[in-house]
């Protein structure tokens, strides 16, 4: 549908306006990160003699790097694990009818209606009684449930044909061996999508983090973040740099997989 | 190791007995179960069982020290909290927060999104744009802005003083700052929001609006008569949608930027929890809070999963 000429422009003035607002405060804290010292309170939001130092100075005064291990080995470990156990649920729900099945599948899907924030004090209180406080145990285990895994790989199961199993068993093939050798290949787009939002989520997450993580031995990015402001951190060019950086894994997959990014997200409505 | 060799050998032993056993566990009729232990087990340890242990602790008393006994004190945490003048300042702001987020984050995606469907794969580019801040993590985004609107030396001051004008402080004012946390929330949410709108406009069926346009139907019949009705669901959806982000999400950009001040301006339900439970380690009104939080979130995430539900049916 074509709108007419003055709703076009109209229309083109305020998405212009929108995404110079989201564009601008981007591209300021980006230029910051390449700026020298003394131009990081210029007006000029891009250097003059663009830098890599703050790079640099983020990573040798700073345990950015630690942060940035914690952050890859923690979301990589989580990730698997919640696709792993949503594919084994997923799996079982689609492929047979056993007693029982109503109930348990009401109790996977129902446990997407209970927030993570409604469970938080009595999984710190566990944490901490199993002595896993300040550990990448406490950021990965309490976390690998994910009921929306088994939600989204069910909507792909729907509309797999169940002579597929059947199929497969013909061939000699175990339900164990059937899963990685038929079902899990059929299954590729839907678990890529999947693997995009949890990574992205768990490599954002905030919260969790910020409670269970004490020292720069688990914190993780984002919570590493925070403790540069605690510490009145005023090094602004290095901390635009660490900004930078860890936005930066988001950005290079949305770079590389724009339009399924976008689909997957939209699809999903998890966000929210 | 000693457990592994005590039943090595006790299997030795028993060789029938365990034979039986594995006969009656290996039958095909557990095989559904051993698939689905590991989500059960999980989700009873870290869902449900805490979920349950959260009511409990709603009515005791504790200060998170495992020295110091938990005592059971009733509904009194309830009583004592909602008595709280941070407690009302907290549902105040939660309303608030709401209550703004329906204009900004609710309906004003709206004509973008029917704006940029009605631009087709030409606007592309816009899209890509606007959907940048959501995958940007709260934290990143509450650091730039917090530097962006710093008083002294921040771009905002900076670029107002070239005109000879002073900026606000505007996270030094209880009224301002909500709004400022309430405008940034937008700010990264705006895309996703109308990019949920433009596939539920993607499912319209544009031989429809061709039949409107014959009939002699203008842009605003088109949009009141057919697009609106149809984008009901999806409007009803990203409701939900923001309603739950704006009660959960805000906790990064009030935590990052304001810590709930000033004078519990900013401060939420969610974020007064969290200072209950972990800033100053009263563990019953933390749990008393979540609880009330809880029913306010229940409604509304009935709701969503629902539609959830149904909009994934649409998609196939």
């Amino acid at each position: 549908m074509r709108l007419s000429a003055p709703w076009r422009v109209v229309g083109h003035t305020i998405l212009l306006a929108l995404c110079l607002s989201v564009l601008v405060p981007l591209l300021i804290a980006v230029g910051t990160a390449f700026k020298p010292s003394n131009e990081v309170y210029s007006i000029l939001p891009w250097p003059t003699a663009p830098t890599l130092d703050n790079f640099v100075r983020i990573f040798t005064d700073t345990p950015f790097a630690i942060y940035t291990w914690n952050s890859v080995g923690t979301t990589g470990l989580r990730v698997a694990g919640q696709l792993l156990f949503a594919v084994l649920t997923a799996y079982a729900f689609a492929r047979w009818d056993f007693p029982g099945r109503e109930l348990l599948f009401a109790l996977v899907l129902g446990a997407m209606m209970i927030p993570h924030q409604l469970t938080m004090i009595p999984i710190y209180i566990l944490v901490a009684e199993l002595q896993w406080f300040d550990t990448w145990r406490a950021l990965i285990i309490p976390n690998l449930a994910m009921p929306f895994g088994v939600f989204l790989l069910r909507q792909h199961f729907r509309s797999f044909p169940k002579e597929i199993f059947d199929a497969a068993e013909i061939d000699g093939a175990g339900h164990w061996r059937a899963l990685w050798l038929v079902v899990l290949p059929n299954l590729r787009p839907a678990l890529a999508a999947l693997t995009i939002i949890l990574f992205i989520d768990t490599w954002n997450e905030y919260f969790w983090p910020l409670l269970v993580t004490d020292t720069p031995e688990s914190r993780t990015i984002q919570v590493g973040i925070r403790q540069f402001l605690e510490e009145d951190f005023d090094d602004y060019g290095a901390l635009m740099a660490g900004l930078t950086l860890a936005s930066l894994p988001a950005l290079a997959i949305f770079f590389f997989f724009q339009r399924q990014v976008m689909d997957t997200f939209v699809a999903s409505g998890i966000k929210g | 190791m000693t457990a592994v060799g005590t039943a090595t050998s006790s299997a030795g032993a028993h060789a029938p007995a365990l034979a039986r056993l594995r006969r009656a566990l290996g039958g095909r009729r557990f095989v559904p179960y051993y698939y689905l232990a590991p989500m059960v087990v999980l989700l009873g340890l870290f869902t449900y069982w805490p979920f349950v242990h959260t009511v409990y602790l709603s009515l005791t008393e504790w200060n998170l020290r495992p020295d110091t006994p938990l005592e059971f004190v009733g509904a009194a945490n309830f009583a004592e909290i909602t008595g709280n003048r941070l407690f009302q300042d907290a549902l105040r702001n939660t309303l608030i927060y709401i209550a703004g987020s329906i204009p900004l984050k609710v309906l004003l995606p709206i004509p973008i999104a029917v704006f940029l469907w009605s631009l087709g794969p030409g606007g592309q580019v816009y899209r890509s744009v606007i959907f940048l801040p959501t995958l940007l993590s709260f934290v990143v985004v509450s650091v730039v802005f917090l530097w962006l609107l710093n008083p002294i030396g921040g771009h905002a001051q900076q670029f107002f003083a070239l005109f000879g004008l002073s900026f606000p402080n505007v996270l030094g004012q209880p009224t301002a700052a909500l709004w400022t946390i309430l405008l940034i929330s937008t700010w990264k949410i705006i895309g996703f929001n109308t990019l949920l709108y433009i596939a539920g406009l993607a499912s319209i069926n544009r031989d429809y609006i061709e039949a409107m346009r014959i009939d002699g139907a203008g842009d605003w019949a088109v949009l009141r008569h057919l697009i609106w009705p149809l984008l009901t669901p999806t409007t009803f959806f990203v409701l939900i949608a923001t309603v739950i982000f704006s009660i959960q999400q805000v906790f990064t950009p009030i935590d990052i930027m304001t810590e709930g001040g000033p004078a519990n301006g900013t401060t939420n339900l969610f974020y007064m929890v969290y200072q209950y439970a972990f800033v100053v380690f009263n563990v019953g009104y933390g749990a008393a809070g979540t609880v009330m939080l809880f029913v306010l979130l229940l409604a509304v995430t009935l709701i969503k999963v629902r539609l959830l539900d149904r909009h994934v049916h649409y998609d196939q």
